[in-house]
């Protein structure tokens, strides 16, 4: 193995000269292949932003789901929540108020597009029906009549006794009830239902239209014959944009402003929620951008030169452009997570570039000559960088075992930037290097040095005020958190820069005196992030995923504090038999299925509604208000003439309850919002509880199928599913990682050691989560492995260094101090990189981000005090030699020269 | 004898239309011709019509019901009443199914477009007639639909023709014959609670029967097709005996047969009432009359 890693190093110690030979036809060849990658971004690029990319397409739900919207429209539905500023929802003002709002919204093409001057009115043409107070009827029987009745007339009483009469009347409305008024008359709801997700697959065509397409005979012969086998067109429906609902929000929200003298507005459901992600995720974009230029800074900052800069964003914005093309090439769609992949490469591509010009620049300072230091430089991070690469790359594989396309996609795609990364680092860079190299530190022709100079010229306080003038202007451009966070990272680099020195030998110092003691310290904090770590839960809950205060989390403890629950879910029952829905039996267990739901979810589960509500109270209107006639009754041809008569009262809603052939139905269900866990518990418990209401109507309807469905809930049983296939990928990450550990050094020992400060970050971040009761998410769970990459990215560099060096000097103590020397200030300059670039995230208001930002950073510095301290502590007291012979094992603190 | 005379009378209806028109052809006349057809035909009339529903599927090219269709079986009654014979009251049993049987409807049409349509349900299960009502006079109901078929209340009554801006927009051949292809869009607040932002027709040019409609939304999504078959002379009056209504969105279709009609029949005004609905020996009774005269 050692022969074989010896050779390894020489061929990457030969692979700069080569590539510099031949760089005319490889920077051509470069240069084609990254113009055919940036034509195939433009030309190729199928964007898949929908949150349905990330549901598993033949999963019950995800089915259901698309019945659902094939029979009953969109499920897209926008809940508004207002509160009357004058307390009362039934006083004249804030009924004319909302009566007004009302119509407005469902005649938006009579509105003045010269009074919304800012907004596109068209946009709310995706709105299919408004309900709200004002326009919804009920049901009533008065002397010989049916009287499908409005409970606030048209035409606005203004007494107080006939305002009153409408509220009594209104809060009689069981149906209505929680959902278009608060049970105190304090909280109005307007339900506006949308087309979203309902636009037809491009080319679609009716079998009608299709011209070969005859009428059968039967038609005309009036003796009309049917044909199973028949092939019946399915409507496909184009993923949806979440970007479309940006402008339909940001109108409706114009619209709701010319109200807002009178009520407070607060709005739930998918449409908000994913404008509000989509506001995240612009926000994350400006984040993006100030990690780049942290990066940058810092890159330049601890180099003090242009070259490296340049040169190292060119190999990481080359690695993304290529990775990007051939996933588009190969028939990748690219979804949300592409921002993710974007980082990882950065993440990565940073550290491979840091490793090797950290190398570079001591090699350069110590004497070498630039070729010569170039050769040196990849013989000795080489191949530390191949098996990060390796390492990098199993972390983020290990989730192309998820079930899902979206995650499958972002692994593979991951894994290809970190290899060509990687590749370019190896190959490009050298010749970069090679057109233009940085100079050596006491080149006065230097830009850098010039700038130096004429900064030591400068007088104190000019040098106060020109530090002074900066961080403000970084205050100004950038908030006062933000800003203060990047002054702090400015003078914590201009620290480790100018005191680099003594930084390494307090190290040293403290290491060679304290070994034990350091091991027992880091021992005790694993110890105690172990312990945390068994108190993790996964747990995805949309509240949780916003800062306190932010307009969506208020308006959905609104919602669920005073009305019938901001989330929705369906139950589609499809008996698979026509008229299935007009036989007793059925509705029986229906019934009883509401009646479980509403009994095992008090707290929950606020409302359901369906097809048997309406039969029980048609029945009991029909019967004169009896509320003993509140039942559905055991004669099927009395349900069908009640449905009969139902429909051409109320046919829009009969039709948003049962399908026209009464052979599907739907259950609606207001509840709570609640966490990941919770649904997927409810998810287990209701199937059973389905099975068992819907089990005996098998015989009579074998094709029966009754499934629990709804977009938010099954996205976040969805991400509760990945979140913890996750947990289970990144032990399973960890493992793999060990074992190429053992296998490169050659070692159970050295790779063990290397992975006890490995494991202690990615447990000090669980720890820490665990023991703060702060629970795991998608998104801190889908980071995970790509956070344990980049720590163990610096361990596998110390270790590699101080086993090379090891077998050359045949000297423990000597090799250790050259692994700190070279290694740590590598290690420190990455860290510093990586770790103040992901905190960046922290201020993100997405807590799943601040999250990943936070916990990353915390595991990116832990690793850093691993690799400085536990390391060498643990090389120390055990000695590890790696199977290399006649090594000195004595510990010479002296020899340090420290 | 009376074959040939009804013939006749068709054919000189037909002949005045198409005279009538011959010079200046607007689409709100051609409508109005094709609203007077349909009224003609149906005056005083007795009719058995079979209402069938099913999913639609396409097998070797041809459109046919992918399952079992649903089957009803009504028999209406239909006689114009008002001024110039433009209002319509009508009363239609359920024969089959079984569940459905003695389930009626009794309906008054106003041309006028301030009075409120006046609909009457019989549940035959609990022996109950409910008046349907909106409960407002500013409120016009929503279409309904018609025992629960694709067919609802406007797609086989066109209403005021006034309510309507009618343009010609090409004259065509459909179905072999020549046709204008004409839109209605709705104008009046009434118009506007159609289900329709516009409804484009092919009308025979001879018959004045519409022989295909398409029905949009304000999106401009097609919703529905009706396609009219066996366009029949029928007691003098062009008649579709076979309308085919497809809705686009949920790939159903219903089937609106008139398996029988006869018009021009001496209906007495007092049957179209409840007592109709709820007196079954007297409904029989009659309608047995109304049988007789068909003979």
């Amino acid at each position: 193995m050692e022969q074989f890693l010896r050779s390894l190093s020489e061929l990457f110690s030969r692979l700069p000269h080569v590539m510099i030979k031949s760089k005319i036809p490889l920077l051509l060849f470069f240069s084609l292949a990254s113009i055919k990658m940036v034509e195939l971004i433009y030309s190729e690029t199928i964007f898949d932003l929908s949150s349905e990319a990330f549901m598993e397409e033949k999963s019950p739900a995800h089915r259901g789901l698309e019945e659902f919207r094939r029979q009953f429209g969109s499920d897209r539905s926008i809940f508004i929540i207002y509160k009357p500023t004058d307390g009362n929802l039934f006083s004249q003002k804030s009924l004319h108020a909302i009566q007004e709002l009302t119509q407005e919204l469902e005649n938006w093409q009579d509105l003045d597009p010269t009074e919304y001057p800012e907004v596109d009115l068209q946009e709310l043409g995706h709105i299919r029906k408004v309900i709200s107070l004002t326009n919804v009827r009920s049901l009533k029987s008065r002397d010989d009549t049916l009287l499908s009745e409005r409970i606030v007339p048209r035409s606005l009483p203004s007494s107080e006794e006939a305002l009153a009469e409408i509220k009594r009347r209104a809060l009689k409305e069981d149906d209505y009830a929680s959902v278009l008024y608060s049970q105190d008359g304090t909280f109005g709801g307007i339900v506006i239902d949308t087309d979203f997700g309902l636009v037809l697959e491009e080319g679609y065509l009716s079998a009608i239209d299709a011209p070969s397409a005859i009428l059968d005979e039967g038609f005309s012969s009036f003796d009309i014959s049917f044909d199973e086998g028949a092939i019946v067109q399915k409507r496909e429906f184009e993923d949806l944009d979440p970007r479309e609902y940006l402008s339909f929000q940001s109108t409706l929200e114009a619209i709701c402003d010319q109200y807002s003298h009178l009520f407070e507005f607060y709005a739930v459901g998918e449409p908000p929620l994913m404008v509000e992600l989509w506001r995240v995720l612009e926000q994350l974009e400006k984040l993006g951008y100030l990690m780049v230029f942290i990066f940058a800074t810092l890159l330049w900052g601890l180099f003090q030169s242009a070259s490296a800069l340049v040169w190292s964003l060119m190999t990481i914005a080359l690695s993304i452009v290529w990775c990007w093309g051939i996933s588009v090439f190969l028939g990748a769609e690219i979804t949300s997570m592409i921002g993710l992949t974007v980082l990882l490469i950065f993440a990565v591509g940073i550290a491979d570039c840091v490793h090797v010009m950290s190398a570079y620049f001591s090699l350069r300072q110590e004497g070498f000559e630039h070729s010569a230091a170039l050769a040196t430089t990849y013989e000795r991070v080489g191949l530390p960088i191949l098996l990060t690469t390796l390492t990098t790359a199993i972390g983020v594989l290990v989730l192309a075992t998820s079930k899902l396309e979206p995650i499958r996609e972002f692994a593979f795609m991951s894994a290809l930037g970190v290899v060509l990364a990687f590749l370019f680092t190896i190959t490009l860079l050298p010749v970069f290097l090679d057109i233009w190299h940085p100079k050596k530190s006491k080149d006065a022709r230097g830009l850098t040095n010039r700038l130096d100079r004429l900064w030591q010229k400068q007088a104190v306080v000019s040098k106060v005020l020109v530090v002074a003038f900066a961080i403000s202007a970084l205050f100004v451009a950038s908030g006062w958190q933000i800003g203060l966070y990047l002054s702090s990272i400015g003078i914590l680099v201009y620290w480790v820069v100018n005191y680099s020195e003594q930084i390494f030998c307090s190290v040293l110092s403290t290491v060679y005196r304290f070994p034990t003691q350091i091991i027992i310290f880091f021992a005790l904090i694993l110890g105690i992030c172990l312990f945390g770590s068994t108190k993790v839960f996964i747990d995805t809950n949309l509240t949780a995923m916003f800062r306190e205060g932010h307009p969506l989390t208020k308006a959905i403890e609104v919602v669920d504090e005073n009305m019938a629950g901001s989330q929705t879910m369906k139950v589609m029952i499809d008996t698979g038999k026509t008229d299935g829905l007009l036989d007793s039996n059925t509705l029986f267990a229906i019934e009883a299925l509401q009646s479980s739901l509403e009994n095992n979810y008090p707290e929950t589960i606020l409302r359901t509604h369906s097809v048997v509500n309406v039969v029980k109270k048609t029945y009991q209107v029909m019967n004169n208000n009896d509320p003993n006639f509140y039942e559905i009754p055991k004669s099927n041809q009395l349900i069908s003439q009640l449905l009969i008569l139902f429909s051409a009262a109320d046919p829009s809603d009969r039709r948003s309850l049962v399908s026209d052939d009464f052979s599907r139905a739907q259950i609606s269900i207001n509840l709570r919002n609640m966490g990941s866990y919770d649904y997927k518990q409810m998810f287990s418990e209701v199937e059973i509880d389905i099975e068992e209401k819907f089990h005996h109507l098998e015989s009579v309807y074998p094709k029966i199928e009754v499934v629990l469905t709804g977009t938010v809930a099954t996205l976040m049983v969805v991400g509760d599913e990945i979140a913890r296939s996750q947990y289970h990928g990144f032990a399973l990450a960890l493992v793999i990682i060990s074992l190429i550990m053992v296998v490169t050094l050659g070692s159970i020992s050295g790779g063990l050691m290397g992975m006890v400060p490995n494991a202690l970050p990615a447990l000090l971040a669980m720890g820490l989560m665990g023991l703060f009761a702060v629970p795991l998410d998608t998104d801190t769970l889908l980071i995970a492995p790509v956070i344990l990459g980049i720590a163990v990215d610096d361990t596998i560099h110390f270790i590699t260094h101080y086993r090379m060096q090891l077998s050359k000097s045949r000297n423990i103590s000597a090799a250790l101090e050259s692994a700190l020397r070279e290694v740590g200030k590598a290690v420190i300059f990455t860290t510093m990189i990586i770790g103040f670039g992901f905190a960046i995230l922290s201020f993100s208001d997405y807590l799943g981000f601040a999250k990943v930002g936070l916990f990353g950073a915390l595991s990116i510095f832990a690793a850093l005090l691993c690799d400085l301290f536990l390391i060498p502590a643990m090389i120390i007291i055990f000695k590890p030699t790696f199977h290399i012979k006649h090594v000195d094992k004595n510990i010479n603190y002296q020899a340090s020269g420290i | 004898m009376i074959a040939a005379i009804k013939i006749l009378t068709a054919v000189v209806t037909a002949f005045l239309m198409s005279m009538s028109f011959s010079e200046e052809q607007t689409g709100q006349d051609i409508m109005n011709a094709v609203e007077r057809m349909l009224r003609s035909s149906n005056d005083s009339s007795f009719a058995q019509i079979k209402l069938s529903s099913c999913r639609f599927g396409v097998t070797a090219g041809r459109i046919t019901c992918a399952e079992k269709p649903r089957v009803k079986i009504l028999e209406t009654v239909t006689m114009n009443l008002g001024v110039d014979n433009k209002d319509t009251k009508s009363i239609s049993i359920t024969r089959e199914p079984a569940s459905e049987r003695g389930v009626g409807m009794l309906n008054y049409t106003y041309y006028q477009t301030d009075r409120e349509n006046q609909t009457w349900l019989y549940l035959s299960a609990l022996g109950r007639v409910k008046r349907i009502a909106t409960g407002a006079s500013d409120d016009y109901g929503e279409p309904a639909s018609i025992f629960g078929s694709e067919f609802t209340t406007e797609d086989v009554n066109y209403g005021n023709i006034e309510d309507y801006q009618i343009n010609i927009l090409s004259q065509t051949i459909q179905d072999g014959r020549n046709a204008w292809q004409l839109e209605a869009i709705p104008v009046t607040k009434k118009a506007k609670r159609s289900r329709y932002a516009r409804t484009v027709y092919f009308v025979d040019k001879e018959r004045y029967v519409s022989l295909r409609s398409e029905m949009y939304d304000k999106y401009g999504k097609q919703l529905k097709r009706s396609i009219s078959s066996r366009v029949e002379m029928m007691n003098g009056h062009w008649v579709a005996r076979s309308v085919t209504m497809f809705n686009l969105v949920s790939n159903r279709l219903s089937n609106m047969a008139m398996v029988d009609l006869h018009a021009g029949l001496s209906v007495n005004e007092d049957f179209l009432t409840q007592r109709s609905l709820i007196d079954s020996a007297y409904r029989e009774t009659v309608l047995n009359q109304l049988r007789s005269q068909t003979k």
